[in-house]
């Protein structure tokens, strides 16, 4: 708990020692943070490949615009069905596909994210169409006008609940149960373990949670469009997880923050060719160190 | 106290640096979808600014551009612009796709920043945002449209379809030439979108061709897409005119789409024979060994119309700027003989809506001129 | 309904590209039960490598093929040896090679996205511009000779599979690696020669295709989708299954654009549906295997 407060308390503070830009940068570093820890208890702890995830985020951040400007719900409504429409959809996608294995399972999430984008790009008045929607700004929550640094407060209070919860869950029984299914299916069915039930709660949990990171993007540049939930990000999002240690929240974490910020960084260095010298990174990561970044430091402490 | 001097020092250093050039960020596209016009455009700017500088700069300060790539991706280029303006740019040109743009303009927006885009067409950039510190001097999608029209208006048309491609921009433009036909009370008999990455286009022109069009709106602005497109049409046997968007205008057509353009008459900004042009493209040709396409010219114009609002505010004040741009009269390499950049009225779409030319493809080459403006 | 016998030969001709590139999946998954995602991308050199041959430098058709896809083989041949062989050898699991392709397709797009401009670049047809009436069905050139070629992989590839000895042991790897090793049969030659030949099918589907939708550093990815689709509807047990998947694919694509009465903005979807549905219902496909 305390480790808790003052994770948060170090994180939020950061950004008021921060430019505009810094903040923003950072910003969208915590969102990416909070979507890998979810994916990687998806991927890495309950083994399911899926690329659903970005548009979670996306239907969470597009629900809440929806629900706030265009049906003029009251806030709390508004959050609180954003995040049933999200719970919603992950069982509606979840329950089929309890019987689809590994990379079959990637495949009809990759389609569902596409599908995803076409609805978008198709909504017309109601989700913006290809232009989006934007000229909304976040509405008074309890009378708090929450701009700027304290808006990035929001979000570190974000990624350390999220990670919170998903380390309890992990810990428990059910991140048990969801690392034994990731394993072994037959041995953890045949240990009582309903191995059905499992996948389905870790990946409507994993999707609500990616859902409520969207509810709070939607407010930090005040626009979303289509093409910022597009696939090229779920495939980031993977790479992360992949890149930083799938299976470790510490893998995430670190995963994202380098995925995240390489472009920033190779951008003035190579700049056309940043995008091939991240590919190659990505590949020559996964050739040398397949159990990520995390692992090497693990390797290297051990000796 | 020492700190104090170190901040006083470190102040007193950027305002020296901030004396000697004036800044103006770019964000273009060099890795993602917008590459293709975004990478021609960012040249022009640069073309431009070395030429001003040559001259001596503005107000007797270098240009030096600050120029970001945002891979086509809204959110990071929201974040370059907030680092642009800390890095001191007092303008920022806008050249990647739309919604970048859109998304940009919300930070420009809060930090009175006054932004550009010389090159995106969509109408809803000027509208969707009431933003005063944004300008457009893109080629609108109505503006296409009523040019068009007027170019058609000839020929008496009731019945007309319509086909476009699938992507952001392809659709913003599709949804102006369907309110402008609407508007001359042109009935649209057959709506098509053709998805990018399809292997052909011949479902949607056999729906198109039994609907019995007087003519065809090539609304789409991808190449491949709309190259596909042409093919059926030749395949099926259709004679009915064409008339495209301004993405007919890239000079890739004359090599990518041989033998399947000769006809086709679109909308264009450029007109060759205009002594702007001629200039312009002699002097590219002298500075770079390479010819320049239209492209170039959006971002070339862009960059000048910066350098003269500068010249005409007196300073590098934002604020001074935005008045200037906003009661700039300005004419470029872009648009037909004679036309002006102008923003009246507190309207913040600039490119006049008579600026446009349309010109038809003679054989596989981009040709005349056959009409201007709206009249 | 001319407008369907129309479509028909073009719509076939599509189907045979998907076809081509899910037997450039199958190829590779077989034997070594990788999913190789980088297919779109192979199909994407082959018809860059058409660009640059029968293009740039004008060289007769038939030369030009052979060279760019000669140059596929080596490609496919060094990216299971530098990419996949040190994983299979480290005993990595299954899922780190797919990974690892993943990311080679962001080096074979970017690859090319450095050394070409970015406009589409256009690639010849192999006949010409031509159309061939057959009664009530016609089509150009390209689409019958797409088809033609198309039919030739497949049976060639049906052929070595089942009736010579060398396609036997890939059968006998594919069903089991162990035994397989233990019999003789040269895993890593074996490894190498599928992602060879997945690479020379894919860029074959690629330089096919290519006449009508020009070459560009973006066509990778679509391909790849709809090749994966054409094998989850045909299945993975048989040769002919991503040849049916494709046809399937492709005649529900552009009959749903052409006759459903929904706006084609959301017949795009269609495929993805398709997909899904398969996934779900039916995810060893149409054809059963052969025990």
């Amino acid at each position: 708990m305390i480790k808790g407060a003052t994770a948060f308390i170090v994180l939020a503070g950061a950004a008021f020692f921060m430019g505009d830009y810094h903040n923003d940068v950072y910003r969208k570093l915590l969102l990416w943070i909070t979507l890998a820890l979810g994916y990687n208890f998806l991927f890495g702890i309950c083994g399911q490949v899926a690329f659903s995830h970005f548009a979670f985020y996306g239907i969470g951040a597009y629900s809440i615009v929806i629900f706030l400007f265009q049906l003029h719900l009251p806030f709390p409504l508004a959050v609180l069905c954003g995040i049933a429409l999200c719970v919603l959809f992950a069982l509606a996608v979840a329950i089929p596909s309890t019987r689809l294995e590994g990379f079959y399972l990637a495949l009809a999430t990759l389609a569902l994210g596409q599908l995803f984008i076409v609805v978008l790009n198709e909504g017309g008045a109601v989700t913006g169409g290809t232009g989006g929607i934007a000229n909304y700004r976040l509405p008074e929550i309890f009378g708090l006008r929450l701009r700027g640094a304290w808006y990035t407060g929001v979000i570190a209070l974000l990624v350390v609940a999220t990670y919170a919860v998903l380390v309890r869950l992990d810990r428990s029984w059910f991140g048990r149960a969801c690392r034994a299914v990731r394993d072994n299916p037959e041995a953890a069915a045949a240990m009582g373990v309903n191995v059905a039930r499992t996948k389905v709660i870790a990946f409507t949990l994993t999707s609500a949670l990616a859902g409520v990171a969207g509810m709070v993007y939607a407010f930090v540049d005040n626009t979303v469009n289509p093409p910022i939930f597009g696939i090229d990000n779920a495939f980031l999002l993977l790479f992360m997880v992949i890149v930083g240690g799938a299976g470790r929240h510490a893998g995430a974490v670190i995963g994202a923050t380098l995925l995240f910020l390489l472009p920033f960084w190779l951008s003035p260095l190579v700049g056309h060719h940043q995008a091939l010298v991240f590919g190659v990174l990505v590949v020559l990561a996964i050739l040398l160190q397949p159990a990520g970044l995390v692992g090497l430091y693990d390797r290297l402490v051990k000796r | 106290m020492k700190l104090v001097a170190m901040l006083a020092a470190a102040l007193l250093a950027s305002a020296a640096q901030a004396q000697d050039t004036i800044r103006i960020g770019v964000i273009t596209d060099r890795v993602g979808v917008s590459k293709p016009y975004a990478e021609p455009a960012t040249e022009g700017i640069v073309f431009g600014a070395n030429e001003l500088n040559k001259k001596g700069g503005v107000l007797g300060r270098r240009i030096e551009l600050l120029i970001e790539d945002d891979q086509s991706k809204p959110d990071v280029s929201a974040a370059l612009a907030r680092k642009l303006i800390d890095q001191g740019a007092v303008f920022i040109l806008s050249v990647s796709l739309s919604p970048a743009t859109q998304q940009q303009q919300t930070v420009t927006m809060e930090a009175k920043t006054p932004q550009m885009t010389p090159m995106n067409s969509a109408d809803y950039l000027t509208t969707q945002l009431d933003n005063p510190y944004f300008w457009q001097t893109g080629p609108l999608g109505s503006v296409q449209i009523a040019t068009l029209l007027a170019h058609a208006k000839t020929r008496n048309l009731k019945r007309v379809a319509l086909i476009t491609d699938n992507s952001e921009l392809g659709q913003a433009i599709a949804k102006a030439f369907r309110a402008g036909l609407e508007k001359s009370g042109i009935q649209i008999v057959d709506d098509e979108v053709v998805a990018n990455g399809s292997t052909t286009a011949t479902p949607q022109m056999q729906k198109i061709r039994g609907a019995n069009p007087e003519a065809l709106f090539v609304a789409g602005v991808v190449t491949a897409t709309n190259v596909l497109i042409f093919k059926s049409y030749r395949e099926l046997g259709l004679k009915f005119p064409i008339h495209a968007s301004y993405n007919l205008s890239v000079p890739i057509y004359m090599t990518a789409a041989k033998g399947l353009v000769d006809g086709i008459t679109f909308v264009d900004a450029y007109d060759p024979d205009k002594p702007e042009v001629k200039a312009f493209e002699a002097a590219y040709r002298k500075e770079t060994g390479r010819e320049p396409a239209n492209l170039h010219g959006y971002g070339y114009d862009g960059i000048m119309l910066v350098a003269a609002a500068i010249k005409s505010a007196g300073s590098a004040d934002k604020e001074k700027i935005r008045a200037a741009m906003q009661s700039i009269s300005y004419s470029g390499v872009m648009g037909a003989k004679g036309m002006k950049y102008a923003f009246p009225a507190g309207k913040r779409a600039g490119f006049d809506p008579n600026g446009m030319v349309v010109r038809v493809y003679e054989g596989d080459r981009q040709g005349r001129v056959v009409y201007v403006g709206q009249k | 309904m001319q407008d369907f016998f129309e479509l028909a030969v073009g719509a076939a001709a599509s189907g045979c590209v998907y076809g081509l590139i899910g037997l450039a999946y199958l190829l590779v998954l077989r034997p070594t039960g990788i999913i190789n995602f980088a297919v779109g991308e192979w199909a994407m050199l082959g018809a860059f490598g058409g660009f640059v041959l029968l293009t740039k430098y004008d060289w007769p058709y038939a030369l030009g093929v052979a060279l760019a896809l000669a140059f596929m083989f080596l490609v496919g041949w060094a990216t299971e040896r530098v990419v996949v062989r040190p994983l299979a050898e480290k005993g990595a699991p299954l899922l780190a090679p797919i990974l690892a392709l993943l990311g080679m397709v962001v080096v074979y797009r970017e690859s090319i996205s450095a050394i070409f401009p970015p406009d589409p670049m256009p690639v010849p047809y192999a006949l010409g511009m031509g159309r061939l009436e057959l009664g009530p069905v016609g089509g150009t050139y390209q689409s019958f000779f797409t088809i033609g070629v198309t039919l030739v992989v497949f049976v060639a590839t049906w052929l070595f599979f089942e009736r010579t000895v060398a396609g036997k042991a890939f059968e006998a790897v594919a069903l089991h690696r162990r035994a397989a090793a233990l019999m003789g049969i040269n895993l890593s030659r074996v490894m190498a020669l599928s992602f060879g030949a997945g690479a020379v099918v894919a860029g074959l589907g690629g330089l096919l295709v290519a006449p009508n939708t020009s070459a560009h550093y973006l066509m990778g990815v679509p391909l790849a989708i709809q090749g994966f689709t054409a094998l989850v509807i045909g299945g993975v047990g048989r040769v002919a299954g991503p040849l049916l998947g494709g046809l399937l694919l492709a005649l529900a694509e552009q009959l749903t654009v052409r006759y459903a009465p929904i706006p084609s903005g959301y017949a795009q979807g269609m495929p993805l549906v398709l997909l899904m549905v398969f996934l779900l219902l039916r995810p060893t496909g149409l054809l059963r295997a052969r025990s």
